[in-house]
C-alpha cells in the first residue's frame, strides 16, 4: 500500500466516523468544508497529486476522485436524511389540537315552516303543480263571497278575522288565490298556493298568523280518485315513507263533496294508546279537501258543466310541527334563535 | 253536540256496537270527538228504603238508618239531616264504589257500625240533579234492591259529535238516529210517538192570536198549559239533561229543553199572565229598541233583529233568547209555549252581534227543519201532561208566513261517473232513499229526487253525489295520479328567488326566522321615520288582537329586532345572525303595495371571545360580504355607497345598489336605538327588495388567461373624505384594458400620516390577453396610473 493509499484510507475512516456523529445540517456542512472545501483534506490531496511522479498520477487521481465522489455521496445521503428528520421535527413542533372549534361562523339553520313549504312545493311541482301567489290584504269578495261564504257565515265575524278601516280583510286562508288564479289563467289549471294567513286567535295551538298551502286542479276529467292520488303521493313523499290514509266526509263551503284526510300517526302508527302526537287515535288530521264547488268555479270564470276540479288546504305549520317534532306553534314566529337552533348545533 | 246512547237506542236499533257506530259517524262527516261513560266508576249502588232512621246513641250530629233493600237489610250512619222514615235512597254497600272511585267499607262511628253509605247527588257524579242539601232522595216507587245506576240512567254512554255547520238536522237525537239508519243497512228507525194537536180551536183563556209581520219568521205555533204546577222534572230526565250538558231548571223549562235535544226544535215558554196583551206578534226590531233578556241583561236591538212582542212590548229575541219579564217562575200558573221557525241568517247575525250563543240560536243559525214546529210542540205538551205539570190544552194557535215547496234535485249518471268513477244510479237511489231522499222521476241517465224538509243543505247535484259518496265511503274509492300533463310544475320566479336567497343565507351561517307581519306602533316609532317616509305610516288593523300587533309592517327590521330581543332574553350570548323573507305593506287605498323583502340582522354577541381573537367578531364588513353573496347568488353584483337611514348609524350606513339603482340598505343601528333596546353590543342589519333579483342572471364563463400577469403595488395618501371606491374607479379608468385585477391590501390612518389623510395600498395586476406583457410595458402603464393619481392630488409613496 502506498502512502497515498494509506492516506486515503485514513481520511475515509475519519470521515465515516465523523459523518455518523453529524446530527445537524450545520455539523454536516462543516464536515463538508473540512473534507471537501477549498482547503479540505480531499482537496489538498488532489492538489498534492502534482508532486507525484507522472506515471503514478493517473492512478492516484482516480483513487482521490473516487474518494471525493464517495464522500460527496455520503454527505448527500446524510443531508437528505437530516433534512427529513428536521421536517419531521418541525411537524411535531407544529402540532395543533384538532378538537378546537372551527374559525368563522357556526352553521345557520332553516325555519321549519319555510322548509316545509319548499319541500311541498317541490313535491307538487313534480306532479305538474305551479306556485301561484296572491295578496295578503284581500277583498271581501275573494276571501269570502267568491268562495261561497255568505255574509251571515260565522267566518265573517269580526271576532274571527282581521279587518282594515276600509273594509279589506287580512286573508283568512289561501283560497282567495284559487279564484284569482282561475280568473287569470282559466282552465286547465294546476296550482299550489303557499302563504301566510291570519285569524283572530291566539292560544298555545292558535297563532294570529299562520301558514297554509292550498292546491287546486281543474281539468276536463278530474275526480276524487285524482285528489286521493295527488294527496297520497304528497304525504308519502313529505314524510319519506308510505303512510296509511283515511278519508272522511266533511264540510267546507267551497267544496262539494268535502273530505278530510287523516294519515297514520307518524310517531306511533297507531300502536301507542298514550301517544302525545295522535292522542292515541292512531290518526293525524292533515288536510281539508274536496271537489271544487261549482259556484267557486263560476266565480273563477270557469264553466262547471265542462270542467271539474279538486282543491285541498293544509296547515304548513302543523305539517312542520309533525315532521320536525315541534310542540308549540307560537314560538315558531318569535324568531327565538336558541329555539330555532335547538335541533342542531348543540355545543354541549 | 252531546248524544245519549240510551236515548239513541230507543230511536234506532242496529247490530253494531258503539265503537262501530262512532267509526261510521266519523268517516261520514260527523266526527265523534269523545265517548264518555259518566257512571263508569259507580258499581254496586242499589236502591233502598229507609225503614227507620234515628239519632246516633252517642253522637248528636249523626243518624243511624236501617234500610230495606227489597228483602235484604242494611245499616248505615249518615250526617245528612234531610231524611225520614220511608225515604228511598241510593245505597252503596261495602265493596261498592262511588263516582270518585272510592270503595265502600265498614266503618265504626262511636260504637255503631256503618256498612257503606247512602249517596248524595255529588257522590253519584251528578251534583246538578240534587234538589236539597244531603242525601239524594229517589221517587217513592223506585224498585227496592234494583241497580240505582241504571234506574237513574247513569249507565249511559255520551258521544260528543262535531256536527259540521251544514248539518243542522244532526243537532238532535232524532236527527242522529235518522243518520244512523242511513249508515247501517240493518238499522231500524222508530220515530217518537206524537199525538198531534189540532190547530186554531178556541182556547178557554181568551187569546187574540199570533201575527207574523216579518218574513224572517216562516211559522209560529203556540200551545197552552193551564194550572201549571212548577216543580222539578222527574229525576231520570234531570239526569239525562245533565249528562247532555244542560242544567235542570224546572219541569216546564226542562221539557222544552229535553224536546229540543230530542227533535232539534228550540221552544220557549212564556208566563201567560205576565204578557202585556193576549196576543203575540213577530216583527223586526226598531233601531235601538231595548229588551231585557232572561240572562238579566239589557240589550239594544237593531232593525235586522227579530222580536217576539206582546201588546207592542218585546218579550223575546226571535230564535235567540226569551225576555226577562215573561220568564217562567215559581208563581207561574199559565204558560204559552212557543215553537217557531226563524230564518237562519237573521238569527246568526243577531246572536253574533249580541254575543249570545244560546242552544236555540246555535240550532236556528244552522237551520231547523220547518216541519218540526208542530210535532215538537205536541210532544212537549204531552210530556208536560205526563209529568202532571199542568193541563195542556188540545189545540194550538198558529200562523204561517209562507208555504214551503219541496225542493227537487237531479242526479246524472255522467256527473257521478266523472266525480266518483262510479255510476250505479240504482244503488245511489237506495242510499239516498235511506237518507229520506226519495226518487220522484227517472230516465236512463238521470233521476230526480225530492229533498226532505230537514235537509236544507242539499240543493245541487254535487250535494247528492256527496251524500252517496260519504255513505259508500271514500276509503274504498280508487286513487290515481292525474292522467294528463299540460305543462311542468314551476315554483315560479319569485319563489325560486326566495329559495336561492335562503339557501345562500343559511349557508353563510344565518338562522332563518319568520316573524309576525304585524308590529306595534312603538316598534315603528322607534325607527324614527321622518314625515315623508311611507314606512313611518303603516296600515293599521281595525281590530288588532293586541296593541303589540296593531300595524302592518313596512319593513322587516322591527320583527328582526324583536327576535334578537327574544333570543337575548332567552339567555343567548353568542353571535346572532338571523334573516327573514316576507312581505311589507306600504301605502294605502289604491296605492297599497305588498312588497317582497329580504332582510338580515347580525349581533356580534355579548362579551364576544374567540380562541382566534377579536378579528372573528362580526362587524359591518362581515355583513357586507353577506349582502354581496346574496345578490351574487342571483347573478348580480352589489354596489355600495355611503347612505343614510333614520334608524342607521350616521357614519355606518350604506345604500345597496344594483345597476346603479338603490334597492336597500346596510347599516349599523343608531347607537341610541341599540341603547333603548338594551342590546349591549352593536347591531348590524340589512334589507333589500327581492323584485330586482327575480330575473336570474346566468354567469358567462371566459377562457383561462394564457399569458402571465405582471404585479405592481401602488401606495398613496388620499384625503379621508374620498371613498376607496372612488380611488379604485380612478385607477381602473387610467389603466384601461391592461389592468386585469385591482385589490386594496392596506388602509392606514394615524401616526405618521398627515391629519385628514389616509394611506391606501393597492395591488394591481396587468395582463395582455394576446401575448406576454413585458416588464417595460407594465412599467409604462403603471407609471401612467401613478401620474394620473398624482394629478388628482394624491401623494404617491
Amino acid at each position: 500500500m502506498t502512502d497515498l493509499e494509506r492516506h486515503i484510507q485514513d481520511i475515509r475512516m475519519a470521515f465515516s466516523e465523523e459523518i455518523a456523529a453529524a446530527e445537524t445540517l450545520e455539523n454536516l456542512d462543516s464536515l463538508r468544508v473540512r473534507f471537501l472545501g477549498k482547503k479540505g483534506e480531499v482537496t489538498s490531496l488532489l492538489k498534492g497529486l502534482g508532486a507525484l511522479p507522472p506515471d503514478e498520477r493517473p492512478r492516484a487521481g482516480q483513487f482521490v476522485n473516487l474518494l471525493r465522489d464517495e464522500l460527496e455521496e455520503q454527505i448527500r445521503t446524510r443531508k437528505d436524511s437530516l433534512e427529513e428528520k428536521e421536517l419531521e421535527r418541525l411537524e411535531r413542533e407544529d402540532h395543533i389540537d384538532v378538537t378546537l372549534p372551527p374559525r368563522g361562523r357556526t352553521g345557520g339553520g332553516f325555519h321549519p315552516v319555510v322548509e316545509t313549504s319548499r319541500e311541498i312545493i317541490e313535491i307538487m311541482a313534480g306532479l305538474g303543480f305551479s306556485v301561484a301567489l296572491g295578496p295578503e290584504i284581500e277583498d271581501d269578495f275573494y276571501n269570502f263571497e267568491a268562495l261561497n261564504i255568505p255574509p251571515s257565515h260565522p267566518a265573517r265575524d269580526m271576532q274571527d278575522s282581521f279587518y282594515f278601516p276600509d273594509g279589506k280583510v287580512l286573508r283568512t286562508h289561501t283560497s282567495p288565490v284559487e279564484v284569482r288564479a282561475m280568473r287569470a289563467h282559466g282552465a286547465p289549471i294546476r296550482i299550489v298556493v303557499p302563504g301566510k294567513v291570519y285569524r283572530r286567535d291566539s292560544d298555545p295551538t292558535h297563532s294570529p298568523m299562520f301558514h297554509q298551502l292550498e292546491g287546486l286542479m281543474v281539468d276536463t276529467d278530474v275526480s276524487i280518485a285524482d285528489l286521493k292520488g295527488c294527496l297520497g303521493a304528497l304525504m308519502n313523499a313529505f314524510f319519506d315513507r308510505p303512510l296509511a290514509a283515511r278519508y272522511r266526509g266533511s264540510y267546507f263551503p267551497f267544496t262539494e263533496p268535502s273530505l278530510e284526510l287523516d294519515i297514520e300517526c307518524i310517531e306511533c302508527s297507531g300502536k301507542n294508546p298514550s301517544c302525545r302526537i295522535c292522542k292515541g287515535t292512531g290518526w293525524l288530521e292533515v288536510a281539508g279537501l274536496g271537489m271544487t264547488h261549482p259556484d267557486v268555479l263560476r266565480a273563477g270564470g270557469i264553466d262547471p258543466t265542462r270542467y271539474t276540479g279538486f282543491a285541498w288546504g293544509m296547515g304548513l305549520d302543523r305539517m312542520a310541527m309533525l315532521k320536525y317534532g315541534l310542540t308549540d306553534l307560537r314560538v315558531l314566529f318569535e324568531g327565538n334563535v336558541p329555539y330555532l337552533l335547538s335541533g342542531r348545533n348543540r355545543s354541549c | 253536540m252531546l248524544v245519549s246512547w240510551n236515548i239513541l237506542k230507543t230511536l234506532v236499533q242496529c247490530g253494531s256496537d258503539i265503537g262501530k257506530v262512532c267509526e261510521r259517524l266519523t268517516e261520514t262527516g260527523s266526527e265523534v270527538e269523545s265517548v264518555t261513560r259518566p257512571g263508569k266508576k259507580l258499581s254496586g249502588v242499589r236502591i233502598g228504603k229507609i225503614r227507620e232512621i234515628e239519632a246516633h246513641p252517642a253522637k248528636s250530629s249523626l243518624f243511624v238508618a236501617k234500610l230495606d233493600l227489597g228483602g235484604e237489610d242494611a245499616q248505615c250512619v249518615t250526617a245528612a239531616t234531610n231524611l225520614s222514615n220511608g225515604d228511598v235512597v241510593a245505597y252503596a254497600a261495602p265493596g261498592a264504589t262511588i263516582s270518585d272511585g272510592t270503595k265502600m267499607g265498614i266503618r265504626d262511628f262511636d260504637g255503631v257500625e256503618s256498612f257503606g253509605m247512602m249517596l248524595s247527588a255529588e257522590e253519584l257524579g251528578v251534583p246538578e240533579i240534587g234538589l236539597e242539601f244531603g242525601i239524594l232522595r229517589l221517587p217513592a216507587d223506585a224498585p227496592l234492591g234494583a241497580n240505582a245506576v241504571s234506574y237513574l240512567g247513569l249507565d249511559d254512554v255520551i258521544l260528543d259529535l262535531s256536527i259540521t255547520p251544514n248539518r243542522g238536522d244532526l243537532l238532535s237525537h232524532v236527527g242522529v238516529a235518522r243518520e244512523l239508519y242511513a249508515l247501517f243497512d240493518d238499522a231500524v228507525f222508530t220515530s217518537p210517538r206524537i199525538e198531534r194537536r189540532s190547530d186554531n180551536g178556541e182556547w178557554p183563556i181568551p187569546f187574540k192570536g199570533v201575527f207574523i209581520e216579518d218574513a224572517g219568521c216562516p211559522g209560529y205555533s203556540l200551545g197552552l198549559i193551564r194550572d201549571v204546577r212548577i216543580a222539578p222534572s222527574p229525576i231520570d230526565f234531570r239526569v239525562a239533561l245533565t249528562l247532555l250538558g244542560m242544567r235542570p231548571i224546572s219541569n216546564i223549562v226542562d221539557a222544552t229543553n229535553y224536546c229540543m235535544l230530542l227533535f232539534g226544535q228550540p221552544q220557549h215558554a212564556f208566563d201567560l199572565d205576565t204578557l202585556p196583551d193576549r196576543e203575540i206578534t213577530v216583527r223586526a226590531a226598531k233601531d235601538k229598541e231595548p229588551i231585557l233578556t232572561l240572562d238579566g241583561k239589557m240589550r239594544t236591538m237593531s232593525s235586522s233583529d227579530l222580536l217576539i212582542t206582546s201588546g207592542g212590548v218585546p218579550i223575546g229575541v226571535g230564535g235567540v233568547m226569551g225576555g226577562g219579564d215573561s220568564e217562567i217562575s215559581d208563581k207561574t200558573r199559565n204558560v204559552v209555549l212557543e215553537s217557531a221557525g226563524f230564518v237562519s241568517q237573521r238569527v246568526s247575525t243577531t246572536s253574533r252581534r249580541l254575543g249570545i250563543r244560546s242552544e236555540a240560536a246555535f240550532r236556528f243559525a244552522r237551520g231547523v227543519d220547518p216541519e218540526l214546529m208542530d210535532p215538537t210542540l205536541s210532544y212537549t205538551l204531552s210530556l208536560i201532561e205526563s209529568w202532571k205539570a199542568g193541563n195542556a190544552f188540545p189545540t194550538v194557535v198558529r200562523a204561517v208566513s209562507k208555504i214551503r215547496e219541496p225542493k227537487k234535485v237531479s242526479l246524472t249518471k255522467s256527473k257521478m261517473q266523472t266525480i266518483l268513477h262510479w255510476s250505479d244510479l240504482s244503488e245511489a237511489g237506495r242510499i239516498l232513499g235511506r237518507l229520506g231522499i226519495r226518487r220522484s222521476e227517472s230516465d236512463d241517465g238521470s233521476c230526480t229526487y225530492v229533498i226532505p224538509s230537514y235537509r236544507a243543505d242539499i240543493s245541487i247535484e254535487e250535494d247528492l253525489i256527496e251524500e252517496v259518496a260519504r255513505i259508500r265511503g271514500y276509503n274504498d274509492m280508487p286513487s290515481r295520479l292525474p292522467q294528463t300533463f299540460h305543462e311542468r310544475g314551476d315554483a315560479g320566479a319569485v319563489t325560486r328567488t326566495q329559495f336561492d336567497l335562503r339557501a345562500c343565507a343559511i349557508g353563510r351561517g344565518y338562522v332563518e326566522v319568520v316573524t309576525y307581519a304585524f308590529v306595534s306602533s312603538e316598534a315603528v316609532a322607534r325607527l324614527r321615520f321622518p314625515k315623508d317616509d311611507a314606512r313611518g305610516k303603516p296600515v293599521k288593523l281595525a281590530n288588532p288582537i293586541s296593541s303589540d300587533q296593531s300595524d302592518m309592517r313596512t319593513t322587516l327590521l322591527p320583527g328582526l329586532m324583536n327576535a334578537l330581543s327574544k333570543s337575548l332574553a332567552a339567555g343567548w350570548r353568542d353571535p346572532v345572525r338571523i334573516f327573514e323573507q316576507g312581505r311589507v305593506f306600504l301605502g294605502d287605498g289604491e296605492n297599497r303595495e305588498e312588497r317582497e323583502q329580504c332582510a338580515g340582522l347580525v349581533f356580534p354577541g355579548r362579551d364576544f371571545k374567540s380562541p382566534y381573537g377579536q378579528s372573528e367578531r362580526e362587524d359591518f364588513f362581515s355583513i357586507k360580504g353577506d349582502v354581496i353573496a346574496l345578490l351574487s347568488c342571483r347573478g348580480y353584483e352589489a354596489e355600495f355607497r355611503q347612505g343614510s337611514e333614520p334608524f342607521g348609524h350616521a357614519g355606518q350606513t350604506a345604500d345597496i345598489l344594483l345597476n346603479g339603482e338603490r334597492i336597500g340598505w346596510l347599516a349599523r343601528l343608531k347607537p341610541a336605538i341599540e341603547r333603548e333596546m338594551d342590546y349591549g353590543a352593536p347591531v348590524y342589519a340589512f334589507e333589500f327588495e327581492c323584485a330586482p333579483l327575480i330575473e336570474k342572471r346566468r354567469p358567462s364563463f371566459t377562457e383561462i388567461p394564457a399569458y402571465p400577469a405582471v404585479y405592481r403595488d401602488i401606495s398613496l395618501l388620499v384625503p379621508c373624505a374620498i371613498p376607496v371606491s372612488t380611488v379604485m374607479e380612478q385607477i381602473r379608468a387610467s389603466a384601461a384594458e391592461l389592468l386585469w385585477d385591482l385589490r386594496i391590501f392596506d388602509v392606514y390612518q394615524g401616526k405618521g400620516i398627515p391629519e385628514g389623510m389616509r394611506s391606501l395600498a393597492f395591488s394591481l395586476s396587468y395582463r395582455n390577453a394576446k401575448r406576454t406583457l413585458t416588464e417595460e410595458e407594465s412599467d409604462e402603464v403603471n407609471n401612467i396610473v401613478r401620474a394620473k393619481l398624482s394629478e388628482k392630488g394624491y401623494i404617491l409613496r
